[in-house]
């Protein structure tokens, strides 16, 4: 019976919008915008797939294909990994854009990742980008305002409110009516979206994280068309609603999320890389130059080797004593860098989430939160793409200094400045380069996401009880 | 005719008004915050500078104590180039946030690493700045909006319409009044806290002029095109609402689709080389080097630096075991063959930005973003800059080690009072950066 109703009131509604022109409008350009968003970004995403795919490839084919070398300058000729983009980016591009998507890895140092898209786009994008998730997340709520303010509102000031509430329908009853109409309004722009996630449950995205996804974009669409309709019961005049409604949105969408980010680098400014390079070139020069088997550091495990081979020298041991160094030294300097890595990982996650606890204050920021985290385009995945970049750093650094230690011979490694012939006799085979891992980066595990954004759901429930609040006290105050 | 007692009734009635007076405590407050949030960020940054020029001298007397010849101290001693944020930066943060302002560079191919980032938490940049460009170009017309929009419906609502064009003397002057008493308070409410910022951060008069007459234009521009859509005949029965939903169309418009679409269009007809190529060319350069007849390298070496042409030799005995010139030789050719492709990198980067200006002309937000970024000096040709310094440096320092290397004079410490510091390029003051 409620629900009967309910419908005669959502109908009457859509009757009034299509009869105006500026609710059609608003929904039709909001449906083309959110349509153009998924199409552009997703030729995009899918044109950076083919891409990086292809320079992942041909870079592990460049690398196996050198010709016999001195190991270790194999070491120095380095690898580059390349971050595909996840399949829920086409919605929620997050963090890709502002962090590099390729990293040079060699020996002996940890480099950031370069090129990052957002230098190309002469600042064109900094407040307003083309991609699904802005569009829901800022302009969709803006969108629900303009069609929405007026909805009850609008009956009062007309006279009808005190004729529909004294022909038996109850307050409930309307103002069910007027959030259904503006809910299915808005599944105008949220229904591209959920297509577009529907098309994306279907390639190797777990369904779970998919469903939650879909799931916090139509609560927080749920969440707006609440606050819209119970502001619009709640204040006497449409322009009063109306006024409301836009401070409203400009703080919740606009102004916190901004403000989360300039607090967060205000209160835990990190040192930058280029500073904490300087901490760890110190730390890094009492563990030893690897380059050097006569650096002291490596006494103790010259010592070491000769006692475990029972030989007097170096020259005696069956294995190369410069590649057992570069081994040893490398494994030690890898500490180091991951020590200082993790370090800075930690104060940049640190600030994510100062900024993120914004979402206590605007349901925009939670949401965002869940989305960006939910699509692997977060700062966590970029810095699990960090790590296991570092993982494979060090795989094939360390195979190659094994080669090294075991295939180059100590005495023809000890001569290679003599002469160029000398220096020739110093390789060992090009076919030791066939140990590169295969790269294929892809994010943490569902379970591991969603259980990241939690904090973020509780933040979205919060929101929704606040609202139902709302919508109870607009009921309570409804009158005529 | 503005008379005296027109404006003066109108302040009375303005300032009665709690819903503007709000209004202008709330754009007060965004705009101190902002300008705070920006000042102390610029702050930060200035020390980091001052903290990371200690470190670097400390760092490379270290190496040029421990080292004996040319060809290690280039190789080991590092020199920090950075961008200091110019006494505006506060406002504007611009793209100092995505662009790296501080790279610490050494002797090797230069390609491999003026690539490198240190910037900003990807997290933050993305969820952008809350600096006084963010207030101004954004924020500022919705308030505009929120202000004007139902100047005339609220009398008319409040059935005093008739009354008051009655009783002025002049009935189109009471409404010029109230605009009057309405944008001036919102201008100085934005702009007082921007120019005490300037004085404590010694900004010229010169600079302040300049973002204040960008400010007060852009408030000049949205106030003509809420007066224009409230005055139109089209939609003479509208309601106020109703008109307002048609302001924050065009402020959508222009604000959001004018730049996104405009993004989509650059980006789609600029040809930009893929970044990762540069760095695989340079890499492969570099690398094939050592497998190459020694000859190779010098002959693409000569060929950019022919006075060096007779000095390519090496000396066993001096150069211990390891020729230094033909490594280096072989950088400087590295560079060269990734210099087509860095040089149109660059160029579509600055091409984009180029197109972009033209797409700011449709969006006032934009414009008035770029301008103010383009008075800080934080904007994409700011940063540019920047790099082009360090290629310039980079030069410099080459220039200064060939000659070492080349000329082979007897490694001595104090030759390295001549190696070349860096300082950063202050742009001069008088740019165009009028407005719009």
């Amino acid at each position: 019976m409620i629900l009967n109703v309910a419908k005669i009131i959502c109908a009457e509604q859509w009757r009034y919008w299509m009869r105006t022109k500026v609710a059609a409008t608003v929904l039709l350009l909001g449906a083309m915008l959110t349509i153009a968003a998924l199409v552009v970004n997703a030729f995009h995403v899918d044109e950076a797939a083919h891409t990086r795919d292809h320079l992942q490839t041909e870079a592990e084919q460049r690398f196996e294909a050198q010709p016999d070398k001195h190991p270790h300058r194999m070491v120095h000729y380095g690898h580059y990994v390349f971050r595909a983009p996840t399949p829920l980016s086409v919605i929620e591009p997050g963090v890709d854009t502002y962090t590099g998507n390729a990293i040079f890895l060699e020996g002996h140092r940890q480099n950031s990742a370069m090129f990052a898209e957002q230098r190309q786009s002469a600042g064109l994008t900094r407040f307003s980008s083309l991609t699904p998730s802005f569009l829901a997340l800022v302009l969709a709520p803006l969108f629900i305002i303009l069609i929405g303010y007026g909805s009850v509102s609008r009956e009062r000031e007309a006279g009808t409110l005190t004729l529909l509430l004294s022909q038996g329908t109850t307050r409930w009853q309307l103002l069910l009516g007027k959030l259904l109409a503006l809910m299915t309004a808005s599944s105008l722009f949220l229904l591209p979206l959920l297509l577009a996630c529907l098309y994306v449950a279907f390639s190797n995205e777990s369904a779970l994280v998919v469903i939650l996804f879909c799931l916090s974009y139509v609560v927080y669409f749920l969440l707006w068309a609440t606050v819209v309709t119970a502001c619009s019961a709640i204040f006497e005049k449409s322009s009063v609603s109306f006024t409301v409604l836009v401070v409203i949105w400009m703080s919740a969408c606009v102004l916190l999320p901004r403000l989360g980010s300039s607090v967060a680098t205000n209160i835990a400014p990190s040192i930058g890389k280029v500073e904490a390079d300087f901490k760890v070139e110190e730390k890094l020069r009492s563990l030893g130059d690897g380059h050097d088997v006569n650096d002291p550091a490596f006494k103790k495990l010259k010592e070491d080797l000769l006692a475990k081979y029972n030989v007097d020298s170096v020259d005696d041991l069956p294995v190369n004593f410069r590649g057992i160094v570069a081994q040893y030294s490398e494994g030690r300097q890898a500490k180091v860098l991951n020590e200082f890595a993790e370090t800075r990982m930690t104060e940049e996650l640190d600030q994510a989430q100062i900024a993120r606890q914004f979402g206590w204050l605007s349901p925009t920021v939670a949401v965002r939160s869940i989305s960006t985290i939910l699509a692997g385009t977060s700062l966590e995945t970029h810095h699990r793409f960090l790590r296991e970049a570092e993982t494979l750093r060090l795989e094939f650094v360390q195979a190659l200094n094994k080669v090294h230690a075991e295939k180059l011979d100590y005495k023809l490694d000890m001569n290679r400045n003599a002469s160029e012939e000398a220096a020739d006799k110093a390789v060992v085979g090009a076919d030791n380069w066939a140990i590169l891992a295969e790269f294929d980066f892809k994010p943490e595990a569902g379970s591991t996401r969603i259980s990241n954004a939690l904090i973020y759901f509780i933040q979205l429930l919060l929101w929704m009880g606040l609202t139902a609040l709302l919508l109870q006290a607009a009921v309570r105050r409804l009158n005529p | 005719m503005m008379r005296y007692s027109d404006i003066k009734r109108e302040a009375g009635f303005v300032f009665g008004h709690r819903q503007i007076k709000l209004t202008l405590l709330v754009v007060f407050l965004l705009s101190s915050m902002s300008l705070w949030s920006g000042y102390s960020e610029m702050q930060e940054q200035q020390a980091t500078i001052e903290r990371l020029l200690d470190k670097d001298e400390t760092e490379r007397n270290a190496v040029l104590t421990h080292q004996s010849n040319y060809g290690m101290v280039a190789y080991y001693a590092f020199h920090l180039t950075y961008a200091p944020p110019s006494p505006l930066a506060f406002a504007a943060v611009g793209e100092r946030d995505v662009f790296p302002w501080k790279h610490r560079i050494r002797m090797l191919a230069l390609e491999g690493q003026i690539y490198e980032s240190d910037t900003d938490n990807p997290e933050l940049a993305f969820l952008g700045r809350f600096d006084f460009a963010f207030v101004t170009s954004v924020l500022l017309p919705l308030f505009i909006i929120l202000l004007l929009y139902d100047l005339k419906a609220k009398e008319r609502e409040a059935r005093r319409f008739d009354l008051l064009n009655v009783t002025a003397r002049n009935s189109h002057a009471i409404w010029s009044s109230r605009v009057l008493v309405t944008l001036v308070p919102l201008a100085l409410v934005t702009l007082i806290p921007f120019i005490a910022f300037s004085v404590v951060n010694g900004a010229s008069v010169f600079q302040t002029v300049t973002v204040c007459t960008i400010v007060i234009g852009s408030i000049i521009v949205w106030s003509a095109i809420v007066l224009a859509i409230g005055a139109a005949k089209r939609f003479a029965n509208f309601s106020a609402t109703h008109l307002a939903s048609i302001m924050l169309g065009v402020w959508l418009v222009t604000t959001v689709i004018v730049p996104v679409t405009g993004h989509t269009i650059i980006n789609a007809s600029v040809d930009t080389p893929e970044g990762g190529d540069i760095v695989l060319t340079q890499r492969e350069a570099v690398n094939s080097a050592w497998d190459k007849p020694v000859e190779q390298t010098w002959e693409a070496f000569i060929e950019t630096h022919p006075q060096w042409a007779d000095k390519t030799d090496f000396d066993p005995q001096r150069d211990s075991s390891f020729n230094w010139k033909w490594y280096y030789a072989f950088q400087q050719v590295g560079d060269q063959s990734a210099k087509e492709l860095s040089e149109a990198y660059q160029a579509a980067t600055l091409r984009k930005d180029k197109i972009a200006s033209y797409v700011a002309l449709l969006s006032p937000s934009l414009l008035t973003q770029r301008l103010l970024t383009s008075a800080a000096d934080t904007d994409v040709k700011a940063m540019v800059n920047y790099e082009n310094n360090v290629r310039e440096f980079h030069a410099s320092l080459r220039k200064f080690y060939y000659h070492h290397l080349f000329e082979a004079p007897e490694f001595s410490s104090a030759s390295f009072k001549q190696l070349p510091q860096f300082s950063p390029k202050i742009r001069k003051t008088q740019e165009n950066t009028n407005e719009d």
